[in-house]
């Protein structure tokens, strides 16, 4: 087979709107803005975009009219919080195989107009529904129980991963923490959701807008932008993990997706200078450290509230405040950090020199409670 | 305000499950089970490794051990402001696969994993079974 020469890419163009809670625009809105946002930064015009990934859970049929945009191609990819990454996946094939030279993907979602009666909390997910499981946060506190029994993992322990990313969020602009410190005995009064996660565990849904435009890193030395690389990637599903039983002991199916990025970029975990871990609740990230090695299992815990994660850490996390202090943008929120970092614009919180981001997404549900895609992105900053 | 009594086959795709909600009326306790791996399943499936064939509703021994749990205190839903706080546990069933239920006759305080358990089937209409779980010797 011939070498894909093609297939070492970048993104050149990254576009975020306003992110918060009722910011009164509308889905299409919020993705068009945040395409117009990417365009500028590319120094791109919306003729050069004909590749077209809608990523906000629907085929994006009403999409490209409402943009002005006239793609080879318009897919809808529906992965729930790992559509960002599989995304970037996608794109890469595309530029690789040469169906397209400029991939737009596109995310912008007001959860706020949705009108569910519940909001994303209280979604169902089939039979589980019908014993009062219902939303994510009863399935990561599935999660969280399992993993204190085994390891002795503490609340204290969680409530440390929210203040580590409180204190990120504090100083950084647009985000939900910005401004509003809170401490371990807020965390500790904070009331219970799904016992053990209380409600400072837990991530709220906003509504906002993320544009990300990719293309080869060959075109990407002619644009103006900042581009960041993609230097590995990788997929596991935890279905896996039902099989063998060990759904509950992992948080997700990270051996493959992990083996595969950090294989391709051909870096160990050592290499990693930030990382952005898909947080929808505390125990999320203390359970992928783990996984992903930046200690051993069990030590998730321990690891956070030895202030590991923070700013003078071994390995800074979430550095804009994460899903549970910054915003929520399914999947793009871990994305656009590590993009900011490995871009020198991370503001008060950037990480000294960063050069290596590890970012992670997981979601789409795999037909039973607590078991999702999992997508890594190891980005590398410049060209 | 009372929960709306929901048929477990509007929450799934299709009728796969059919057997098994219709021996919950019956108060039988049935499993999926490949004769080609000797494996068990909830729901219905493909074995990973047998696929299709041999597979059968067999009945199960509706006992197990609690693997992992929750206190649900937040209503997620209108219908569920009377229930809170409730228990949701995932039983890990003696022939291997996970169920999700409640557990009942047990306060929620002495819930824990590794507690034994066995089925108990709570008639919540004439044409709903739901199988939930008891402590192991709390029922008579």
């Amino acid at each position: 087979m011939a070498e894909l020469t093609n297939s070492r890419c970048a993104i050149v163009g990254v576009g975020v709107t306003q992110q918060g809670r009722g910011i009164g625009i509308g889905n299409r809105e919020l993705r068009r803005q945040a395409l117009d946002l990417a365009l500028d930064d590319a120094g791109l015009r919306r003729p050069d975009i004909d590749g077209y990934i809608a990523c906000h859970g629907t085929p994006g049929f009403e999409d490209l009219r409402y943009l002005g945009l006239a793609p080879h191609f318009s897919w809808g990819l529906a992965s729930g919080g790992a559509t960002a990454i599989s995304a970037l996946i996608a794109a890469r094939g595309v530029l690789a195989l040469e169906q397209a030279s400029y991939v737009a993907l596109c995310y912008g979602l007001a959860p706020s107009s949705l009108q569910l009666p519940a909001g994303i909390g209280g979604y169902g997910y089939g039979y589980p529904e019908l014993f009062g499981m219902v939303g994510p946060s009863t399935s990561h506190a599935l999660h969280a129980q399992r993993h204190m029994h085994l390891y002795g993992t503490t609340s204290e322990q969680l409530g440390a991963v929210a203040v580590t990313q409180r204190a990120y969020a504090v100083e950084r602009p647009g985000t939900l923490g910005c401004g509003k410190p809170f401490t371990l005995d807020d965390h500790q009064r904070s009331r219970m959701i799904c016992d053990p996660l209380r409600l400072l565990d837990c991530c709220r849904d906003t509504d906002g807008g993320v544009c990300l435009i990719v293309t080869t890193a060959e075109r990407a030395r002619d644009l103006r932008g900042q581009p960041v690389r993609m230097l590995g990637t990788g997929t596991g599903h935890s279905i896996r993990n039902w099989y063998d039983k060990s759904v509950y002991a992992h948080h997700d199916d990270i051996a493959p997706a992990k083996e595969r990025a950090f294989a391709e970029a051909g870096i160990g975990i050592d290499a990693v200078d930030v990382a952005a871990l898909y947080d929808p609740f505390t125990i999320s990230v203390i359970m992928q450290l783990e996984d992903y090695g930046f200690c051993a299992p069990g030590e998730g815990g321990p690891f956070v509230a030895a202030g590991e994660t923070g700013p003078n850490g071994r390995i800074p996390t979430n550095t804009g405040g994460g899903q549970l202090s910054g915003y929520y943008a399914t999947g793009f929120t871990a994305l656009v950090e590590a993009l900011l970092q490995l871009r020198g614009q991370g503001g008060a919180t950037q990480v000294p020199g960063a050069e290596v981001g590890l970012v992670s997404g997981h979601g789409g549900n795999g037909g039973v409670q607590n078991t999702w895609a999992h997508a890594t992105a190891l980005l590398g900053a410049g060209l | 305000m009372s929960a709306p009594i929901r048929h477990p086959l509007d929450l799934a795709p299709d009728d796969l499950d059919r057997p098994f909600w219709e021996a919950c009326q019956r108060h039988e306790f049935l499993l999926q089970r490949s004769s080609v791996t000797g494996r068990y399943h909830w729901p219905a499936v493909c074995d990973p490794e047998s696929g299709r064939d041999g597979m059968e509703w067999v009945p199960a021994s509706g006992r197990g051990t609690v693997h992992t749990f929750s206190i649900i205190h937040q209503v997620f839903r209108p219908e569920l402001v009377d229930r809170v706080p409730y228990n949701v546990v995932v039983v890990e069933l003696e022939e291997g696969p996970f169920f999700h239920s409640n557990v009942v006759d047990c306060p929620n305080e002495e819930i824990h994993i590794g507690m034994p358990v066995e089925v108990v089937f709570d008639d919540v209409s004439d044409e709903v079974t739901l199988p939930l779980f008891r402590p192991v010797g709390s029922g008579g």
